[in-house]
Protein backbone atom coordinates (compact mmCIF):
# COMPACT_ATOMS: atom_id res chain seq x y z
CA UNK A 1 0.00 0.00 0.00
CA UNK A 2 1.24 3.23 -0.79
CA UNK A 3 1.52 5.90 1.70
CA UNK A 4 0.59 9.60 0.92
CA UNK A 5 1.50 10.75 4.33
CA UNK A 6 5.23 11.81 3.85
CA UNK A 7 6.73 14.60 5.63
CA UNK A 8 8.83 16.79 3.91
CA UNK A 9 12.70 16.67 5.18
CA UNK A 10 13.72 19.51 8.08
CA UNK A 11 16.76 21.93 7.54
CA UNK A 12 18.67 23.74 10.06
CA UNK A 13 16.77 26.58 10.42
CA UNK A 14 19.40 29.01 10.66
CA UNK A 15 19.95 27.75 6.41
CA UNK A 16 16.39 27.30 5.32
CA UNK A 17 16.23 30.63 3.55
CA UNK A 18 19.35 30.41 2.26
CA UNK A 19 19.14 27.07 1.21
CA UNK A 20 16.12 28.24 -1.04
CA UNK A 21 18.23 31.55 -2.31
CA UNK A 22 21.07 28.98 -2.66
CA UNK A 23 18.83 26.86 -5.16
CA UNK A 24 17.46 29.53 -7.38
CA UNK A 25 20.89 31.13 -7.80
CA UNK A 26 20.80 34.41 -5.37
CA UNK A 27 23.19 34.12 -2.95
CA UNK A 28 26.38 36.05 -3.26
CA UNK A 29 29.92 34.43 -3.18
CA UNK A 30 30.18 33.90 0.71
CA UNK A 31 26.99 32.89 0.94
CA UNK A 32 26.87 29.91 -1.66
CA UNK A 33 30.56 28.80 -0.23
CA UNK A 34 28.62 29.17 3.11
CA UNK A 35 26.00 26.41 2.19
CA UNK A 36 28.26 24.58 0.05
CA UNK A 37 30.27 23.22 3.02
CA UNK A 38 27.30 23.44 5.42
CA UNK A 39 25.37 21.07 3.07
CA UNK A 40 28.51 18.45 3.07
CA UNK A 41 28.33 18.39 6.66
CA UNK A 42 24.63 18.01 7.32
CA UNK A 43 22.35 15.69 6.22
CA UNK A 44 18.87 16.90 6.83
CA UNK A 45 20.00 19.92 4.71
CA UNK A 46 21.12 17.89 1.97
CA UNK A 47 17.86 16.43 1.96
CA UNK A 48 16.31 19.64 2.11
CA UNK A 49 18.11 20.62 -1.32
CA UNK A 50 17.15 17.13 -3.28
CA UNK A 51 13.42 17.63 -2.49
CA UNK A 52 13.88 20.79 -3.75
CA UNK A 53 15.17 19.82 -6.74
CA UNK A 54 12.36 17.14 -6.88
CA UNK A 55 9.48 19.05 -6.18
CA UNK A 56 9.67 22.21 -7.66
CA UNK A 57 10.13 21.08 -11.18
CA UNK A 58 7.05 19.94 -10.54
CA UNK A 59 5.07 22.96 -10.25
CA UNK A 60 5.73 24.16 -13.65
CA UNK A 61 3.03 23.11 -15.96
CA UNK A 62 4.52 22.70 -19.88
CA UNK A 63 2.91 24.13 -22.35
CA UNK A 64 4.09 25.14 -25.98
CA UNK A 65 0.98 26.23 -27.96
CA UNK A 66 1.60 25.74 -31.47
CA UNK A 67 2.23 29.04 -34.31
CA UNK A 68 -1.42 29.07 -35.11
CA UNK A 69 -2.30 30.09 -31.65
CA UNK A 70 0.10 32.98 -31.96
CA UNK A 71 -1.28 34.10 -35.25
CA UNK A 72 -4.87 34.33 -34.00
CA UNK A 73 -3.69 35.77 -30.76
CA UNK A 74 -1.82 38.95 -32.82
CA UNK A 75 -5.63 39.34 -35.13
CA UNK A 76 -7.29 39.05 -31.99
CA UNK A 77 -5.15 41.99 -29.81
CA UNK A 78 -5.32 43.84 -33.48
CA UNK A 79 -8.86 43.90 -33.61
CA UNK A 80 -9.65 44.19 -29.99
CA UNK A 81 -6.97 47.67 -29.83
CA UNK A 82 -8.21 48.95 -32.98
CA UNK A 83 -12.15 48.62 -31.12
CA UNK A 84 -10.25 50.35 -27.88
CA UNK A 85 -8.38 53.23 -29.85
CA UNK A 86 -11.42 54.24 -31.16
CA UNK A 87 -13.40 54.62 -28.04
CA UNK A 88 -10.44 56.23 -26.87
CA UNK A 89 -9.88 58.65 -29.54
CA UNK A 90 -11.77 61.93 -28.66
CA UNK A 91 -9.91 61.40 -24.93
CA UNK A 92 -6.77 61.49 -26.44
CA UNK A 93 -6.91 64.46 -29.11
CA UNK A 94 -7.40 66.06 -25.76
CA UNK A 95 -4.64 64.80 -24.06
CA UNK A 96 -2.40 64.96 -27.26
CA UNK A 97 -3.12 68.85 -26.83
CA UNK A 98 -2.24 68.88 -23.03
CA UNK A 99 1.46 69.14 -24.22
CA UNK A 100 3.97 69.36 -20.81
CA UNK A 101 3.85 73.07 -21.54
CA UNK A 102 0.20 73.64 -22.01
CA UNK A 103 -0.54 73.88 -18.05
CA UNK A 104 2.47 76.23 -16.70
CA UNK A 105 1.51 79.04 -19.62
CA UNK A 106 -1.81 79.11 -18.74
CA UNK A 107 -1.07 79.31 -14.77
CA UNK A 108 1.01 81.90 -15.66
CA UNK A 109 -1.60 83.80 -18.04
CA UNK A 110 -3.81 83.46 -15.12
CA UNK A 111 -2.54 84.83 -12.92
CA UNK A 112 -1.15 87.87 -15.13
CA UNK A 113 -4.91 88.16 -16.31
CA UNK A 114 -5.63 88.54 -12.46
CA UNK A 115 -2.59 90.35 -11.35
CA UNK A 116 -3.55 93.13 -14.13
CA UNK A 117 -7.58 93.13 -12.91
CA UNK A 118 -7.24 93.74 -9.64
CA UNK A 119 -4.09 96.55 -10.14
CA UNK A 120 -5.83 98.26 -12.28
CA UNK A 121 -9.39 97.88 -10.66
CA UNK A 122 -8.50 98.61 -7.43
CA UNK A 123 -9.69 102.05 -7.53
CA UNK A 124 -13.49 101.08 -9.29
CA UNK A 125 -13.91 97.93 -7.02
CA UNK A 126 -12.55 99.72 -3.88
CA UNK A 127 -15.08 102.52 -4.37
CA UNK A 128 -18.14 100.39 -4.11
CA UNK A 129 -20.34 101.15 -0.77
CA UNK A 130 -21.93 98.46 1.15
CA UNK A 131 -25.74 97.40 0.16
CA UNK A 132 -28.19 99.04 2.11
CA UNK A 133 -29.60 95.45 2.79
CA UNK A 134 -26.25 94.64 4.07
CA UNK A 135 -26.00 97.54 6.46
CA UNK A 136 -29.37 96.76 7.86
CA UNK A 137 -28.32 93.08 8.97
CA UNK A 138 -25.42 94.64 10.26
CA UNK A 139 -27.72 96.80 12.43
CA UNK A 140 -30.05 94.33 13.46
CA UNK A 141 -26.94 91.46 14.34
CA UNK A 142 -26.05 92.62 17.87
CA UNK A 143 -29.47 93.47 18.45
CA UNK A 144 -30.32 90.02 17.79
CA UNK A 145 -28.09 88.51 20.33
CA UNK A 146 -29.10 91.28 22.85
CA UNK A 147 -32.47 89.56 22.41
CA UNK A 148 -30.86 86.04 23.21
CA UNK A 149 -28.96 87.38 26.09
CA UNK A 150 -32.28 88.84 27.91
CA UNK A 151 -34.39 85.39 27.16
CA UNK A 152 -31.51 83.74 28.95
CA UNK A 153 -31.99 85.84 31.97
CA UNK A 154 -36.22 85.76 31.85
CA UNK A 155 -35.10 81.87 32.05
CA UNK A 156 -32.99 82.35 34.56
CA UNK A 157 -35.10 84.52 36.81
CA UNK A 158 -37.87 82.08 36.40
CA UNK A 159 -36.21 79.41 38.52
CA UNK A 160 -34.75 81.38 40.78
CA UNK A 161 -38.36 82.60 41.57
CA UNK A 162 -39.26 78.50 41.70
CA UNK A 163 -36.83 77.15 43.70
CA UNK A 164 -37.73 80.32 46.30
CA UNK A 165 -41.10 79.06 45.74
CA UNK A 166 -40.23 75.60 46.47
CA UNK A 167 -37.78 75.88 49.65
CA UNK A 168 -39.37 74.78 52.71
CA UNK A 169 -36.96 76.76 54.42
CA UNK A 170 -37.83 80.06 53.45
CA UNK A 171 -41.68 78.89 53.72
CA UNK A 172 -41.09 78.24 57.34
CA UNK A 173 -39.29 80.77 57.99
CA UNK B 1 18.12 49.77 -35.14
CA UNK B 2 14.83 48.27 -33.55
CA UNK B 3 13.43 51.27 -31.45
CA UNK B 4 13.19 50.48 -27.48
CA UNK B 5 10.34 49.70 -25.56
CA UNK B 6 10.44 53.14 -24.36
CA UNK B 7 10.25 55.32 -28.20
CA UNK B 8 7.84 52.76 -28.70
CA UNK B 9 5.31 53.82 -25.68
CA UNK B 10 6.03 57.67 -26.81
CA UNK B 11 4.99 56.75 -30.30
CA UNK B 12 2.20 54.82 -28.92
CA UNK B 13 0.81 57.57 -27.05
CA UNK B 14 1.35 59.67 -29.78
CA UNK B 15 -1.81 57.74 -31.16
CA UNK B 16 0.65 55.36 -33.47
CA UNK B 17 -1.05 51.99 -33.04
CA UNK B 18 1.08 49.91 -34.39
CA UNK B 19 3.87 51.01 -32.13
CA UNK B 20 1.90 48.94 -29.78
CA UNK B 21 1.30 46.10 -31.52
CA UNK B 22 5.33 46.14 -31.80
CA UNK B 23 5.11 45.88 -28.30
CA UNK B 24 2.27 43.81 -28.35
CA UNK B 25 4.80 41.09 -30.46
CA UNK B 26 7.65 41.56 -28.36
CA UNK B 27 5.76 40.74 -25.10
CA UNK B 28 3.06 38.20 -26.14
CA UNK B 29 4.55 35.08 -25.65
CA UNK B 30 6.19 36.13 -21.84
CA UNK B 31 3.21 37.51 -20.93
CA UNK B 32 1.19 34.59 -22.20
CA UNK B 33 3.23 32.18 -20.10
CA UNK B 34 2.75 34.09 -16.27
CA UNK B 35 -0.24 34.60 -17.35
CA UNK B 36 -0.70 30.46 -18.03
CA UNK B 37 1.56 29.72 -14.76
CA UNK B 38 -1.23 31.84 -13.11
CA UNK B 39 -4.13 30.14 -14.66
CA UNK B 40 -2.99 26.96 -15.79
CA UNK B 41 -5.33 27.06 -18.75
CA UNK B 42 -4.57 27.95 -22.36
CA UNK B 43 -7.48 29.90 -23.64
CA UNK B 44 -7.62 31.76 -19.96
CA UNK B 45 -4.17 32.76 -20.33
CA UNK B 46 -5.00 34.14 -23.53
CA UNK B 47 -7.66 36.32 -22.14
CA UNK B 48 -5.39 37.42 -19.44
CA UNK B 49 -2.23 38.23 -21.07
CA UNK B 50 -4.77 40.08 -24.04
CA UNK B 51 -6.53 42.07 -21.64
CA UNK B 52 -3.32 42.96 -19.48
CA UNK B 53 -2.38 44.49 -23.19
CA UNK B 54 -5.22 46.51 -23.30
CA UNK B 55 -5.54 47.94 -20.32
CA UNK B 56 -1.93 49.26 -20.62
CA UNK B 57 -2.78 50.78 -23.74
CA UNK B 58 -5.78 52.41 -22.36
CA UNK B 59 -3.74 53.13 -19.66
CA UNK B 60 -0.53 54.52 -21.40
CA UNK B 61 -0.72 58.36 -20.09
CA UNK B 62 -0.30 56.67 -16.59
CA UNK B 63 3.40 55.44 -17.54
CA UNK B 64 5.36 57.84 -16.06
CA UNK B 65 8.76 56.01 -17.43
CA UNK B 66 10.32 55.46 -14.26
CA UNK B 67 10.56 52.09 -14.53
CA UNK B 68 10.76 49.90 -17.46
CA UNK B 69 8.07 49.33 -19.31
CA UNK B 70 8.20 45.37 -19.48
CA UNK B 71 8.07 46.13 -15.62
CA UNK B 72 5.16 48.46 -15.46
CA UNK B 73 3.18 45.90 -18.12
CA UNK B 74 3.67 43.07 -16.36
CA UNK B 75 2.64 44.48 -12.96
CA UNK B 76 -0.73 45.45 -14.83
CA UNK B 77 -0.66 41.44 -15.94
CA UNK B 78 0.22 40.04 -12.54
CA UNK B 79 -3.06 41.94 -10.71
CA UNK B 80 -4.89 41.32 -13.44
CA UNK B 81 -3.81 37.07 -12.70
CA UNK B 82 -4.41 37.79 -9.09
CA UNK B 83 -8.33 39.19 -9.48
CA UNK B 84 -8.94 36.41 -11.88
CA UNK B 85 -7.77 33.91 -9.32
CA UNK B 86 -9.57 36.02 -6.84
CA UNK B 87 -12.82 36.24 -8.84
CA UNK B 88 -12.15 31.78 -9.55
CA UNK B 89 -12.44 31.01 -5.57
CA UNK B 90 -15.05 33.12 -4.71
CA UNK B 91 -17.26 31.62 -8.21
CA UNK B 92 -15.58 28.00 -7.13
CA UNK B 93 -16.70 28.53 -4.15
CA UNK B 94 -20.40 29.26 -4.89
CA UNK B 95 -20.40 26.45 -7.22
CA UNK B 96 -19.46 24.22 -4.32
CA UNK B 97 -22.16 25.51 -2.21
CA UNK B 98 -24.64 24.95 -4.36
CA UNK B 99 -23.43 21.42 -5.24
CA UNK B 100 -23.46 20.19 -1.38
CA UNK B 101 -26.88 21.62 -1.43
CA UNK B 102 -28.00 19.57 -4.66
CA UNK B 103 -26.48 16.84 -3.00
CA UNK B 104 -28.40 16.52 -0.39
CA UNK B 105 -31.23 17.01 -1.73
CA UNK B 106 -30.57 14.35 -4.12
CA UNK B 107 -30.65 10.56 -3.60
CA UNK B 108 -28.11 9.54 -1.18
CA UNK B 109 -25.65 7.43 -3.07
CA UNK B 110 -22.51 6.33 -1.15
CA UNK B 111 -19.59 7.58 -2.82
CA UNK B 112 -15.90 4.89 -3.43
CA UNK B 113 -13.06 6.45 -2.52
CA UNK B 114 -10.46 7.12 -5.42
CA UNK B 115 -7.72 3.47 -5.54
CA UNK B 116 -4.28 5.02 -4.22
CA UNK B 117 -3.05 3.75 -7.85
CA UNK B 118 -5.31 6.42 -9.39
CA UNK B 119 -3.61 9.18 -7.29
CA UNK B 120 0.02 8.40 -9.05
CA UNK B 121 -1.29 9.35 -12.49
CA UNK B 122 -0.22 12.60 -13.97
CA UNK B 123 -3.22 14.05 -13.91
CA UNK B 124 -3.52 14.07 -10.35
CA UNK B 125 0.10 15.19 -9.61
CA UNK B 126 -1.19 18.15 -11.82
CA UNK B 127 -4.17 19.00 -9.90
CA UNK B 128 -2.25 19.04 -6.66
CA UNK B 129 -0.27 21.05 -7.94
CA UNK B 130 -2.54 23.66 -8.83
CA UNK B 131 -4.74 23.14 -5.50
CA UNK B 132 -1.05 23.71 -3.61
CA UNK B 133 -0.63 26.82 -5.50
CA UNK B 134 -3.58 27.66 -5.26
CA UNK B 135 -3.80 28.00 -1.35
CA UNK B 136 -0.92 30.02 -1.50
CA UNK B 137 -1.60 33.82 -0.33
CA UNK B 138 -1.38 36.18 -3.51
CA UNK B 139 1.82 37.33 -2.77
CA UNK B 140 3.63 34.06 -1.89
CA UNK B 141 2.37 32.88 -5.06
CA UNK B 142 3.31 35.78 -7.23
CA UNK B 143 6.88 35.89 -6.04
CA UNK B 144 7.42 32.24 -6.00
CA UNK B 145 5.50 32.22 -10.03
CA UNK B 146 7.90 35.06 -11.23
CA UNK B 147 11.13 33.09 -9.69
CA UNK B 148 10.59 29.57 -10.16
CA UNK B 149 8.79 29.73 -13.19
CA UNK B 150 9.37 32.97 -15.14
CA UNK B 151 13.36 32.66 -13.65
CA UNK B 152 13.19 36.80 -12.58
CA UNK B 153 15.58 38.39 -10.41
CA UNK B 154 14.42 38.53 -6.62
CA UNK B 155 15.40 42.71 -7.49
CA UNK B 156 13.22 42.38 -10.91
CA UNK B 157 10.10 40.80 -8.85
CA UNK B 158 10.68 43.17 -5.81
CA UNK B 159 10.39 46.37 -8.74
CA UNK B 160 7.06 44.23 -10.37
CA UNK B 161 5.98 43.60 -6.94
CA UNK B 162 6.72 47.12 -5.46
CA UNK B 163 8.23 46.27 -2.17
CA UNK B 164 11.77 45.34 -0.68
CA UNK B 165 14.21 42.67 -2.30
CA UNK B 166 14.07 41.29 1.72
CA UNK B 167 10.38 40.80 1.65
CA UNK B 168 10.44 38.83 -1.58
CA UNK B 169 13.00 36.54 -0.03
CA UNK B 170 10.68 35.79 2.66
CA UNK B 171 7.60 35.29 0.42
CA UNK B 172 9.91 33.16 -1.72
CA UNK B 173 11.11 31.45 1.37
CA UNK B 174 7.17 30.89 2.60
CA UNK B 175 5.92 29.83 -0.95
CA UNK B 176 8.87 26.81 -1.07
CA UNK B 177 7.80 25.69 2.27
CA UNK B 178 4.42 25.52 2.00
CA UNK B 179 4.82 23.83 -1.57
CA UNK B 180 7.20 21.23 -0.12
CA UNK B 181 4.74 20.08 2.59
CA UNK B 182 1.75 20.12 0.06
CA UNK B 183 3.50 17.69 -2.30
CA UNK B 184 5.88 16.22 0.13
CA UNK B 185 4.11 12.75 -1.43
CA UNK B 186 5.86 13.40 -4.86
CA UNK B 187 9.62 13.64 -3.08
Amino acid sequence: MIHYDKSPAIACKPFEEDLVLYYYGELDSPGRTAVESHIQSCEPCRSYMKEMQVILPLTVKPDEPPQAFWEEYSREMRRKLTQAGERQSWWWSLTSFLQPWVIPVTATAVVAVLAVTLTLGKGFWGSKEIPQDDEAFMEIMPAAENLEFFKTMEVLDAMDLLEDMGSPAKGSA
Amino acid sequence: MQPGDEQLVALARSGNHKAFEELVERHKQKAYRIAFDFSRDREEAKDLSQEAFLRAYTHLGNFDGRSAFYTWFYRILVNICLDYKRRKQRTSTEEFNENVENQLEATHVPQRPPAPDQMVLAGQLSRKVSDALEALPPKQRTAFILKNNQGLSIKEIAEMMQTAEGTVKVHLHRAVTALRHSLAEFA
